[in-house]
């Protein structure tokens, strides 16, 4: 059965668009309040989805299946389609948006480009995590990357040129070699559709599905995996894959920063659980420990960082690669269990310590769902450090930790809000990033990689350090004397707006996180076997 | 052959052929432009008599020669008055008729 | 007998008033101080309520150990396992129902008063909510997730009230010290509570800790980590869930953080120390002690983790009341006497003695909050004598920026510094203080176990007789435990007595002390009720054949054992009297205290005159400065990670990754360099050539273009003439 609600979805957005470049440049209020109206009609949809989803269980892997021919000549189709690894994070994409957008109520310099590249931007990563067919994935995937040069480029702060540059050379060059993965892919099997793909007779660089051009089959697909691997790693992105990151969020608009932390960096660890498990999975279990490693790195050097910074925008920036260090990891350990099913444990082996078999599998299952849910809570609660570093940047101008200080008793409700997000960042239990980081850390500690479970602990530890210490740099303290004069204003209600949203949805997921781990528990599960 | 009343065909061509050089050098010569306008119809006058004496002289019995000339007429006529209209109209606007004046058309 | 369901119902209830309460004050009636006091303690008193009851029905219902009473729902499936969270009672709940929700109570209503002229009092009444409600639901959990979600809240609530004064720096600093030390605990017990379900699938307590087999399960794993060294999963999980305890209970070496705690505000100290924070350790110790007894079964038993929980015990308790000794403020010496009493619990765990250890938690808890509470009423007095003298009214400095002052407690930030926690400058508050005089002797005697007629006598007792039984059966733990316990508790008598003289006795050595007054009702009715209980709370657990109090309170008699041996799954054998430890705890506290009395009591120091302590010298600084504790984290573990940190993005990603990227980006751009230089000679010239061909071919034609009308005309004629010679000749020809 074929409907449309995916690809209304995925185009709202992009009639949006036009709706704003067509209305007067003039009409600010119109366009920046239109705008936010019109990005709740998809997330309206999106909500529909989940909720038709719950109550109508999932006959197949993929609902809501939209499939039709694109480019016949190389067996490219335009086939859409969501299971619980997307699911959750399309209704993170359209719940985003508006708040951004309420977010950015602020900017002043050319509204109506600003608020129509989010709009693009939108439709361009709904498009990547509905997409089921590698060709149309990568138009998406590079199509979110064009909206997001133009607003760190044009919108960003001082060292924009720079620091959009970075981005998008970084993230150009390793989309350009998972293009080609994406070729011999085609190349090999014959479509990109990917659920053939995952199929027994579609699963490239096996059985018949093979390639020996210039180099063989084996080769091919090594470069395929790591061409795919290394685009998903640095979107992620994994240490040392990251510097692109804070640079970026740090000249980012605020808006920008909440989307490209929000749900950007999403698109990575989507890719690997999507795309590199089922589609490689032998050499992900291979070089599972190498990821797990990296991750672990990720982890502990992000939260360090975090901890050195004096710039307050750039320690959230960092509590990035921190906090999706743990996605990492939980992908690591969903990797290492791929295709474990077929060594059973033999009989009366829990006598011996490790875990292998069932209790491995079960570990990556849990890890994996946690994978998940991180990327969900994290897109929460880093979009919630971005908009309230954003607050405060706008009426203290300066971001400088040294600077700031005593402002809770200037700016009593900006204070409470921000340390409910940070003690959302570090993972209070009661808020979702617990739920996310205990499942992760039960699947690490259940795999082959307990001990690097136990290294992560330490970042773990450093996260609390670096959150507290940005709470006491901004909110305690003595008022400073620049405030004496000029105390700032407190925070306003279209911030609360855009502020509070989150801070429920993370008291919701912390509370019952098992409205979104229910399907992504089904997808993780048909995933790992 | 015979020609009309004796006088052969070639006769009438050099008419023809000295009508039309005078208009031509009118044309290209003169610095008025109503002379350069009668430079013009005596060169048509010139292509007339042609048109006339070839008919009758190698085609007599079909009128297309005839119907030639007529149109030259017309044609004539029309120009002269769409010309010398032209020409007022350029007085008008730069009290001269004089052609090398006349190089708007340049731009 | 009240029905099961009931029961039920109400546990799922008593966490939330509280928890409600916080979030009506926080986003609702903030702006009135009278609707938050009803709130606050509307909600506290509904939980007391409720708690009581359940108290009620749990000591009535059969097999409570076994069988705890609760129900749960489905939280989170993931993968093939479910968790279940719900509540549940058991005795040891019922213990903590029984005394959590009271001393709560009591503060906050000590609080309403003591804090009524902060200008951010609703706010503090609200954390307060949120802390009572962590604790509560904390001991209802039946699972040990939902344990630890509490856990951490308090974590946080604890942070958030330390440094209630945040614009002071020493308060702040010292919140984030007391957050960061105890997650050092948290990570530890995060692990602890990772690795048990990794091996169980299940976090309930009952599935757990009451099922044999699934102990022994543990108990016959090999650990995952050192494994190899024939340690089992059930010490190794024993193990990290202990850490968890070492952070909340400040038990050393993770102690630092709970006498700094003390910058907040006075009601505050006293949850941490009694009601809440530092229970919550102990109490998940209890919890978890079948685990840690079934470690030492089976082929890979052994006594490690018992042995280190016992030693970490006896080291705290020494450690601290050494520390107490040389402290002058008056809170501080409390807080370390807090460290050294939990030291004692944790060493009574280590041996075994799990209901000596749950006892003396219990009347711990509340002479502890006496003391906490009267050193309040003591500091509230003395700065009422310091405003008085210095002529600005108490409530009168409610600066609407709360920064520089905070209602006028526990400030040390104003210059001139006169501290009123100092005891230097009291003296002589028994004759203007009288109610909270006696209470605090009362307070102070249950801590230093004056015989018979105080609590913690029986409590202290027990443990030593725990001690010393096992002693006598050759057990080295033991012997080392009971001298030490010894040894700190005659400590504990002697700063008791050295506090009690310094602050109530002899003259005022400063004029705020000479003015203090005593306390509305509000201050003074919670020590009274706490005094009762310091006082007669020892009388539930009194062995069953102690002379002429056992045979007084017949079957009554160690009440508290029979209910809390039910949690066990082999019943504690109920020790023979013996009269030495009993001599000893009599001895004990008389020396210590008699010491005390001879130094301080005897002749109270006057103003100006030195501490006789001071006398010791080189292990007075050693004391006075807490054992360099603090300097040596700093030097060791602070100071090199921040090290790390401040340097980290300079020196890797500023200076290897992104150098490399640059390198990289630099070959690039001199391939790039190459190829526009051929753009720009080869290509760009060969078809700049081109153009510019066209370009003058273009110009020069440009020229026939006059405008002259006759010069058209003549190139017409030129070029008809040229065609119809074209024509004629060659075309033709």
């Amino acid at each position: 059965m074929q409907n449309f609600i995916l690809s209304a979805i995925t185009f709202l957005p992009l009639v949006g668009m036009l709706l704003v470049l067509v209305t007067p440049g003039k009409h600010k209020g119109l366009i920046r309040w239109g705008s936010v109206a019109f990005s709740l009609l998809p997330f309206g949809l999106s909500i529909v989805l989940l909720v038709s989803a719950h109550f109508f269980p999932p006959q197949g892997i993929f609902l809501f299946e939209e499939k039709y021919a694109w480019f016949p000549q190389v067996n490219a189709t335009y086939h859409m389609g969501v299971d619980g690894l997307s699911m959750p994070l399309v209704v993170l994409t359209t719940f985003l948006t508006p708040l951004a957008l309420l977010i950015s109520m602020s900017v002043e310099k050319d509204v109506k480009a600003y608020y129509a590249l989010f709009m693009l931007l939108e439709t361009a990563v709904i498009g990547a995590f509905v997409s089921l067919d590698l060709l149309l994935f990568f138009v998406f995937y590079e199509l979110s990357l064009v909206p997001m040069y133009f607003l760190i480029s044009l919108w960003g702060g001082a060292n924009k040129r720079y620091a959009s540059l970075k981005f998008i050379l970084y993230t150009m060059f390793a989309s350009l070699g998972m293009l080609l993965a994406i070729q011999v892919i085609g190349l090999a099997s014959g479509s990109f559709d990917l659920p053939y793909l995952f199929s027994e007779a579609g699963r490239p660089f096996v059985g018949k599905n093979t390639v020996n051009m210039l180099v063989g089959n084996g080769m091919w697909q090594a470069i395929a995996f790591g061409a795919f691997s290394l685009a998903f790693a640095l979107k992620i992105p994994i240490w040392p894959l990251h510097t692109w990151l804070p640079d970026a969020h740090t000249e980012a608009p605020t808006g920008g920063s909440m989307m490209l932390a929000g749900i950007l960096l999403k698109l990575g660890g989507y890719g690997f659980l999507r795309m590199v498990l089922p589609l490689f999975p032998d050499a992900a279990r291979e070089f599972a420990p190498v990821l797990a490693v990296l991750a672990m790195l990720s982890i502990v050097l992000g939260a360090f960082a975090a901890w050195g910074q004096t710039d307050f925008k750039k320690l959230v920036a960092y509590s990035s690669v921190n906090h999706m260090g743990f996605v990492a990891l939980g992908i690591a350990v969903a990797a290492s269990a791929m295709g474990a099913a077929a060594a059973m444990p033999a009989e009366g082996a829990h006598k011996a310590a490790g875990y292998v078999g069932e209790a491995l599998i079960e570990s990556a299952r849990i890890a994996g769902n946690g994978a998940v849910l991180q990327m969900i809570t994290h897109g929460l609660s880093s979009a919630a450090m971005f908009a309230v570093v954003g607050i405060v940047y706008e009426r203290a101008h300066t971001r400088d930790l040294n600077k700031l200080g005593g402002l809770w008793t200037i700016m009593p409700k900006y204070g409470a809000i921000m340390i409910f997000c940070a003690m959302g960042s570090v993972g209070l239990p009661g808020l979702s990033g617990f739920v996310s980081e205990f499942l992760v850390t039960r699947g690490a500690w259940g795999s082959s990689f307990t001990l690097l479970t136990v290294i992560s602990m330490l970042g773990l530890l450093v996260t609390g350090i670096y959150i507290l210490k940005a709470i006491q740099k901004v909110l305690h303290g003595p008022v400073g004397h620049e405030w004496e004069h000029h105390p700032p204003k407190d925070i306003n209600w279209i911030e609360i707006l855009g502020v509070a949203p989150l801070m429920v949805a993370m008291l919701l997921l912390g509370l019952l996180p098992s409205i979104v781990l229910n399907p992504i528990n089904f997808s993780i599960a048909a995933l790992i076997r | 052959m015979n020609g009309i009343n004796g006088i052969p065909l070639w006769a009438f061509l050099i008419i023809a052929a000295a009508l039309f050089c005078i208009g031509l050098y009118g044309a290209l010569a003169r610095k008025n432009a109503i002379a350069v306008l009668m430079g013009v119809e005596l060169m048509l006058n010139g292509v007339n008599l042609n048109l006339i004496a070839f008919w009758r002289f190698i085609a007599p019995d079909s009128s297309a020669g005839l119907v030639f000339a007529a149109f030259v007429f017309i044609v004539a006529a029309a120009e002269a008055a769409v010309g010398l209209a032209l020409i007022i109209s350029v007085y008008r606007n730069l009290n001269s008729v004089d052609p090398e004046k006349l190089d708007q058309m340049k731009l | 007998m009240i029905p099961t369901q009931v029961i039920q119902t109400l546990l799922w209830l008593i966490p939330l008033p509280p928890i409600l309460a916080f979030g009506i004050i926080a986003l609702g009636v903030n702006r009135s101080r009278m609707l938050t006091t009803l709130t606050s303690m509307t909600g506290i008193l509904i939980s007391l309520a409720a708690s009581w009851v359940v108290v009620l029905g749990a000591i009535g219902a059969p097999e409570l150990g076994r069988k705890p009473i609760g129900s749960s729902i489905e939280w989170l499936a993931t993968g093939a396992t479910t968790l279940r969270i719900g509540a549940a009672v058991d005795a040891l709940g019922a213990t903590f129902l029984f005394m959590v929700p009271l001393a709560c109570a009591v503060i906050f209503l000590y609080s309403t008063s003591y804090m009524a002229s902060d200008p951010r009092y609703t706010r503090f009444m609200g954390y307060l909510s949120l802390f009572a409600g962590s604790m509560l639901g904390l001991v209802v959990a039946d699972n040990l997730l939902s344990l630890f979600v509490f856990w951490e809240l308090m974590g946080f609530c604890s942070y958030s009230l330390i440094g209630f004064f945040y614009a002071k720096p020493s308060a702040y600093k010292a919140s984030v010290k007391a957050f960061m030390t105890t997650r050092i605990g948290d990570m530890l017990l995060l692990l602890g509570i990772v690795y048990l379900y990794a091996e169980t699938g299940t976090l309930n307590f009952a599935d757990i800790l009451v099922n044999k087999g699934m102990l022994e399960f543990l108990a016959d794993r090999p650990a995952i980590l050192l494994g190899g060294m024939g340690i089992s999963a059930a010490s190794m999980i024993a193990l990290l869930i202990f850490g968890g305890t070492v952070g909340k209970s400040a038990q050393f070496p993770l102690h630092v953080w709970l006498p700094d705690a003390m910058e907040g505000p006075t009601p505050v100290s006293a949850m941490i120390h009694a009601a809440t924070m530092v229970s919550a350790g102990i109490f998940l110790l209890l919890r978890f002690f079948p685990l840690f007894e079934e470690a030492t079964h089976g082929p890979m038993g052994s006594r490690t983790a018992l042995e280190i929980v016992g030693m970490i015990g006896a080291i705290t308790a020494l450690m601290g009341a050494l520390i107490a000794v040389a402290q002058y403020d008056i809170k501080r010496v409390l807080a370390y006497s807090t460290i050294s009493q939990l030291g004692f619990m944790v060493a009574a765990v280590g041996m075994g003695a799990y209901v000596a250890a749950a006892f003396h938690l219990l009347t711990h808890a509340f002479f502890k909050a006496l003391l906490f509470l009267g050193s309040g009423s003591v500091i509230h007095g003395v700065e009422h004598g310091h405003h008085h003298l210095h002529g600005d009214d108490h409530g009168g400095h409610a600066d609407p920026a709360g920064q520089d002052d905070h209602g006028g407690h526990d400030d040390h930030s104003k210059p001139p510094a006169f501290d009123p926690q100092d005891m230097r400058n009291m003296g002589g508050l028994a004759q203007r203080m009288p109610l909270t005089t006696l209470t605090f002797v009362l307070g102070g005697m249950a801590l230093s176990g004056f015989p018979f007629i105080t609590a913690g006598f029986w409590s202290k007792d027990e443990i030593l007789a725990d001690a010393f039984a096992g002693m006598a059966s050759g057990k080295w733990l033991h012997s080392v435990i009971f001298i030490v316990l010894c040894v700190a508790a005659t400590l504990t008598a002697f700063y008791t007595m050295r506090q009690i003289a310094l602050t109530f006795l002899g003259e005022a050595r400063s004029e705020a002390a000479a003015h203090a007054v005593e306390n509305p009702w509000q201050m003074t009715l919670p020590l009274v009720i706490l005094a009762f209980f310091a006082a007669f709370l020892g009388f539930i657990n009194i062995p069953r054949d102690f002379p002429v109090f056992g045979p007084l309170l017949g079957a009554n008699a160690a009440w508290l054992k029979d209910f809390l041996g039910q949690m066990l799954l082999e019943k504690e054998a109920a020790l023979p009297f013996n009269i030495i430890p009993v001599l000893a705890s009599v001895g004990i506290a008389f020396t210590g205290l008699g010491l005390g009395a001879l130094v301080y009591a005897a002749k109270p120091l006057k103003a100006g005159q030195t501490d006789p302590v001071e006398k010791l010298g080189p292990v007075y600084a050693f004391l006075r400065n807490r054992m360099y504790f603090d300097e040596l984290y700093r030097a060791v573990f602070i100071n090199p990670l921040q090290w790390i940190a401040d340097h980290y993005t300079a020196i890797v990603d500023r200076g290897i990754i992104d150098s490399l990227l640059e390198i990289g980006y630099t070959i690039g751009g001199g391939v790039a360099e190459g190829f526009r230089l051929f753009d720009k000679y080869v290509v760009t010239g060969a078809s700049d050539l081109t153009g510019s061909i066209f370009k003058r071919a273009g110009e020069w034609v440009r020229e026939l273009q006059t405008g002259q009308v006759q010069n058209y005309l003549l190139t017409g004629i030129a070029l008809a003439a040229v065609l119809v010679a074209f024509y004629l000749f060659i075309f033709q020809g």
